[in-house]
């Protein structure tokens, strides 16, 4: 009990990465983000849950600027990254998707080998100075993604090769290459099995020590395992967020009861 | 929150397994008065009955216990549900330790029943037995209507079983130093007083896991200690 308390205590004491304010989101007519207010801290893992439609990959979207692009979507609001807009005219969408990647529901290796799949980001964005330093990212990455035991002998095979699971890692893997600050996962799991899916959430506490991590899920259960702070959704407001565990015990809307429980609300 | 869950099996697993907690609180109430008024009219073939149901009790809590492992393996209640669950089976705990105080009230009913008996004590029993007995229906009464105030009113309630347990033990007291052929039937009452004193905190507990199963938050332990006994002399 006491180690339970001193993880909460630590949490407590993490500073905001990003804070929210008064977001919107329309596509076209429709209003799909009601003034979400949320700040998500630093070294934790933050989920997103809710029914289909609540607007939670929306929002996660927002965080990296994945809205702009789709045309008819118009964001509102103030997103804070380290204290600075990530909407400001003067933000490169490319170079804050270096700081806050993002890993998606479909395993998507680019149809490359496994190597040059965790060499793309490095390179693109110069932070390798040659070769050897490259070998050394893409094993370092690899290492974190918990899958460098399995590929090591094979690094020049195509990505696509691999399992389901192994893709997926493969993936993480890619996102962590260019040393983000906030990793953003909308469902990693759902296409994996349960022992892929096991994986990627002891990978996912891992990467707690040195990211933010913000995970959308379906599944109550992994947002319970793998959550320190979780958000509840509803027709596009932020009903409920606190912490995990007070969410699954005792939450106080009733909205959040009813979609936690598995009843009709 | 009374909507359904989707998965109707969910519901009725939830509501068979609060079906067993609650026949076992019948079969808890009927045994304590049954003790109780064994002891009053002398009656040792109703005591023997209430000896015998014990082993019903038993085995219902161990069904409310196999059914709660089942719930949590197969369905992992959250929130409301899963301190459904949580109360679930303390209470069958607490119920089922009243059911074993009442079965110790009948056996030593059958040893009273060839002493002599002591003037006006066995009434003052059955009062404070009928006292927790009425506490515990209402226990049960506000789990079933999730009624948290009717449950803090049950645990203020336990004083007043306390404070016939000390009047209990005095006047057993008493009747112990007046005549000592007394002592061996007043023994017995004694920890049969006991046992119904003990009665009444499991109840409160069951009030207390009512407060908790509603409100998430277990209630202030506010409650006044009414049994001054443990620093009581002969001189009282």
């Amino acid at each position: 009990m006491d180690d339970l308390r001193g993880i909460e205590r630590a949490i407590e004491m993490q500073e905001t990465k990003i804070a929210a304010k008064g977001v919107d989101v329309f596509y076209g007519d429709t209003h799909a983000i009601k003034d979400v207010n949320v700040e998500i801290a630093e070294k934790t893992v933050t989920a997103f849950i809710g029914p289909s439609g609540c607007g939670k990959s929306t929002f996660l979207r927002c965080l990296n600027r994945m809205n702009d692009t789709i045309d008819v979507a118009r964001v509102s609001g103030s997103i804070m990254l380290d204290g600075e807009d990530i909407y400001d005219p003067k933000v490169d969408p490319v170079q804050l998707r270096a700081k806050v990647g993002m890993v998606f529901q479909k395993p998507n290796p680019f149809p490359k080998s496994i190597y040059d799949n965790i060499a793309y980001g490095p390179r693109i964005h110069g932070l390798a100075s040659g070769k050897a330093e490259l070998d050394e990212i893409v094993e370092k990455s690899l290492r974190r993604g918990a899958i460098w035991e399995e590929v090591k002998d094979r690094l020049d095979q195509p990505g696509t090769g691999l399992s389901g699971g192994q893709q997926q890692r493969l993936c993480i893997a890619r996102a962590i290459a260019t040393e983000p600050e906030v990793l953003l996962m909308d469902e990693p799991c759902s296409a994996l099995d349960p022992i892929a899916t096991a994986q990627v959430e002891e990978l996912i506490d891992e990467l707690r020590q040195n990211y933010s991590v913000v995970i959308v899920t379906h599944s109550m259960q992994q947002a319970a395992r793998v959550s320190q702070k979780t958000a509840f959704f509803h027709l596009g407001d932020l009903v409920e967020f606190g912490e995990t565990a007070t969410i699954f015990t005792n939450p106080v809307d009733s909205r959040t009861e009813s979609y936690i429980t598995g009843r009709i609300g | 929150m009374n909507e359904l869950h989707i998965a109707s099996a969910f519901d009725r697993d939830l509501e068979a397994i609060q079906a067993i907690l609650m026949k076992m609180g019948g079969m808890v109430e009927t045994a304590i008065l049954d003790s109780a008024k064994s002891l009053e009219t002398r009656d040792v073939e109703l005591a023997e009955q209430v000896r015998k149901k014990d082993k019903a009790i038993d085995a219902l809590e161990e069904q409310v216990n196999e059914e709660a492992a089942r719930l949590i393996a197969l369905r992992a209640p959250t929130a409301g549900d899963l301190r459904t669950v949580l109360t679930v089976i303390k209470i069958s705990a607490n119920l089922e330790r009243c059911g074993d105080y009442a079965k110790n009230l009948a056996k030593r009913t059958s040893v009273l029943a060839q002493t002599t008996s002591v003037e006006g004590t066995s009434t003052s029993i059955r009062r404070m037995s009928r006292e927790v007995q009425m506490m515990l229906k209402d226990a049960l009464d506000a789990y079933i209507q999730r009624d948290a105030d009717l449950a803090e009113q049950i645990i203020q309630r336990d004083e007043d079983v306390d404070q016939m347990y000390t009047a209990l033990f005095r006047e057993l007291l008493t009747h112990m130093m007046e005549d000592p052929r007394n002592i061996t039937p007043c023994m017995h009452l004694h920890f049969i007083a006991k046992n119904i004193e003990r009665m009444g905190d499991h109840v409160t507990s069951v009030a207390e896991q009512v407060v908790y199963l509603v409100t998430g938050q277990m209630p202030d332990d506010a409650r006044p200690k009414q049994d001054r006994t443990p620093f009581m002399t002969e001189e009282g």
